[in-house]
């Protein structure tokens, strides 16, 4: 999964948010640095994203702040901002571990204006759980 | 026999592991200046973590700074003014604080303040965020952690120590004057004179890179450190230990060498 090229967006447990920076800042570094935007459009961007998913609020909440599900949202909302053309969410059940997930991604995933392919890679064992 | 090679092999380990640690510092400290160089490093977003790091480090500790400053200069103005009447070398007084004070303990004093109140913070936070694995999801996000984190805290620790010594040094020479003349201007000639014949550009370029690298060893010792930490959260303050030694060798290494280089 580590070796995945630069086309895909990865959401996962082992790439956790900048602990020190507010949602809207960890989501803000992203045209900050990569389309080298001031940081008040970043900072607008970042707020827009977050507003997209239905989740606005947190967007002044710092990671250990949060609920598993308000991570997973920033997590999401900062591989949006990535804009690649794959997003892959990677065992969901190891961060989402307070809501009926597959249902709560598909929500934001209803909400998101951001095209592209969203795969989500699970273990077998929850096959049950996802829609056949 | 046993005993001899077992001690032999220790020290030959702990020869390459100070090789390594000094190889780690050095290529880390290039590949900082390379960065320095390159145009595209110097955007809006590096300036703003430039600008909160200056803050962090000098601004927002300021006022206890120059209260310890403060008093530092004045005990030892104190003592150097009080031996020099004992011995009848009054006029010596004000080369000696200058000497003594300006040149060497307050920008020491600033080196081991600022190593304790940002290099442990720094060492500890890069090390978190190793074994986190923030720096990781910082590349998948093509967000440079040297750009955004480490270089911004380099400079930084430069800026500020060589700021901060700057201002200690002027308030213990306004300190000398005050012990010295009191609240009069009639030894403002002699005592501009003694300033201006030590302070040749010899002594201020020496005194500017001391303190300059006092900045650059409390960040760039704490940064590097930190990114050795095993990826173990009990390992953290390993981490921060060994850090912070090697600061404290580090500083006492530039100033002997300083003390080497003016005296010897």
């Amino acid at each position: 999964m580590a070796a995945l090229d630069d086309s895909v967006a990865r959401v996962a447990l082992e790439l956790p948010l900048r602990a020190n920076l507010t949602a809207r800042d960890n989501i803000a570094l992203i045209p900050l640095y990569q389309r080298h935007l001031n940081a008040a459009e970043s900072t607008r961007q970042a707020q827009a994203m977050l507003d997209g998913l239905g989740h606005g609020d947190i967007a002044g909440l710092r990671d250990p702040d949060m609920t598993p599900a308000q991570r997973f949202v920033t997590q999401l909302a900062r591989a949006l901002m990535l804009k690649r053309p794959r997003l892959v969410i990677d065992r969901p059940g190891a961060m989402l571990y307070d809501v009926p997930y597959p249902a709560f991604i598909q929500r934001l995933a209803a909400r998101s204006e951001i095209g592209g392919t969203w795969e989500i890679f699970d273990f077998d064992w929850n096959q049950a759980l996802y829609p056949q | 026999m046993n005993f001899l090679a077992t001690s032999i092999e220790s020290l030959g380990a702990r020869f390459v592991g100070w090789i390594s640690v000094g190889y780690g510092l050095f290529a880390f400290a290039g590949r900082a200046a390379l960065l320095l160089l390159a145009p595209s490093t110097w955007n809006r977003a590096t300036y703003d973590v430039v600008i909160k790091q200056v803050y962090f480090t000098a601004v927002q500790i300021l006022h206890v700074f120059l209260g310890y400053a403060l008093v530092i200069s004045w005990l030892l103005v104190t003592i150097i003014l009080s031996t020099a009447r004992e011995f009848g070398l009054t006029e010596f007084a004000t080369e000696m604080t200058i000497r003594v004070l300006v040149l060497e303990l307050l920008p020491f004093l600033t080196a081991l303040f600022i190593a304790l109140r940002s290099g442990s913070a720094i060492n500890t936070e890069v090390a978190l965020m190793r074994v986190n694995n923030e720096l990781d999801a910082l590349a998948h996000c093509k967000v440079p952690p040297m750009q955004f984190e480490f270089l911004p805290r380099l400079i930084g620790g430069v800026i500020s120590v060589v700021a901060l010594a700057s201002l200690a040094g002027l308030l213990a020479l306004l300190l000398a004057y005050l012990s010295i003349y009191g609240l009069t201007m009639a030894g403002l000639s002699a005592f501009t004179q003694t300033v201006a014949r030590i302070f040749d550009f010899r002594i201020v370029a020496g005194l500017i890179i001391k303190c300059a690298l006092f900045g650059l060893a409390v960040t760039l010792i704490p940064v590097v450190s930190g990114l050795e930490t095993p990826r173990k959260l009990f390992m953290v303050p390993v981490s921060v230990l060994s850090g912070m030694m090697r600061v404290f060798f580090a500083i006492v290494v530039i100033e002997v060498l300083s003390l080497a280089l003016k005296y010897i």
